[in-house]
């Protein structure tokens, strides 16, 4: 899978993952619309995120998307890839550098960087990014570091550990 | 002097490590639930099942459907409105209301500012949140002030760390995020 796109479906395991993979590009068309849903569900309603001359006003060119809609992007994409048994752990480096605005499309690419296990855990660390149509970065390059479900591991052990997970997925990091 | 407008975020400079929260804690305005979640996950098309489907969530060692992780800062905020209150109190298109929940800590050590929006966020997640948990936000410590003039205005780039509990007061995440906070050019400094 070295440097290729993993074709992702529900329930692959860490074993899988080879680093360098690439994750599947996801496009987010930044409409009037869909800002005005973003802020309903995020509930940022900072009026640069969906209102044109108050963000200008404020020195941007134009509305733009807002922080948790940014980031939800970054989580969908890592999601897709690392299915329902994956547990994502940290996220770092998310850097708005460039405003994601109005009648744009955000890009979001990422790729495995590095794979590891720790106290059982195999863990993956993404690094992911957000771009423009121009192939300009707007968000990051960010990391995110994620758990996922080992296919080596007997079933009983595996539902452990996903129970595990459900009461404090972070207990060896701390 | 051409860095006089600097001077003022002095004290907040000093006053970095910081907490400012008087131990007080941000309570979310309402449960976590299913709709809410919902209406997280549509205008990102998130299509995840751990956080539309019980069954799911379960199968994979959850007690019920979880909040995405992003969505938790969401969860924590308070509402915008509270009865009595009056956010709305002017018809000029473009009248801001009241408050706001999510317009980052406030002191009063720093200069006035009118434009805002935050530019960096790390988070480590330590608990899943669950569908029936009420989140809420501890803890504000100031971890730098960083005056800059920038394509917006002038103003200060400042980083808050701070903690998202569950009702049982555990630890959901720890976050860090960095607000620049600013006057578009011509404003008042």
């Amino acid at each position: 899978m070295t440097g290729g796109t993993f074709q992702h479906s529900t329930g692959h395991s860490w074993e899988d993952v080879e680093e360098g993979d690439v994750l599947p590009t996801l496009h987010f068309p930044i409409t009037v619309y869909r800002l005005v849903m973003a802020a309903g569900a995020n509930r940022d309603f900072n009026a640069i995120h969906h209102n044109s001359e108050y963000a200008k006003a404020s020195g941007a060119p134009e509305m733009y998307a807002n922080n948790l809609f940014l980031q939800g992007m970054w989580e969908r994409t890592v999601r897709d890839y690392i299915g329902l048994g994956g547990v994502i752990r940290k996220l770092s480096g998310f850097r708005m550098k460039v405003f994601n605005t109005v009648g744009t499309t955000v890009v979001v690419k990422a790729h495995v960087l590095r794979k590891w296990t720790e106290n059982g855990n195999g863990c993956v660390e993404f690094e992911i990014r957000s771009e423009n149509v121009d192939g300009v970065v707007t968000v990051g390059p960010g990391r995110i570091i994620a758990t996922m479900p080992s296919a080596t591991a007997p079933a009983d052990s595996r539902r452990a550990r996903q129970q595990e997970n459900s009461m404090d997925f972070h207990s060896s990091r701390r | 002097m051409k860095d006089d407008w600097k001077a003022a975020w002095q004290p907040l400079i000093d006053a970095v490590g910081q907490d400012f929260s008087g131990g007080q804690r941000t309570v979310g305005a309402d449960e976590v639930s299913a709709a809410t979640i919902r209406r997280y996950l549509e205008p990102l098309e998130f299509d995840c099942a751990l956080h539309y489907d019980a069954e799911a969530a379960r199968a994979h060692g959850y007690d019920d459907i979880i909040a995405p992780i992003t969505s938790i800062q969401t969860f924590s905020l308070p509402p915008m409105w509270e009865p009595g209150q009056t956010i709305f109190a002017s018809a000029e298109r473009d009248a801001q209301p009241a408050g706001g929940a999510l317009s980052g800590f406030k002191t009063p050590l720093e200069p006035k500012t009118t434009g805002y929006f935050a530019t960096d966020y790390e988070v480590e997640y330590f608990r899943p949140v669950t569908v029936g948990d009420r989140l809420h936000r501890r803890g504000a410590k100031l971890l730098a002030c960083l005056p800059k003039e920038t394509k917006v205005g002038r103003g200060a780039f400042l980083t808050w760390e701070s903690e998202i509990r569950n009702q049982r007061d555990e630890v959901v995440a720890r976050m860090r995020t960095t607000w620049l906070r600013y006057n578009p050019p011509g404003a008042e400094q």
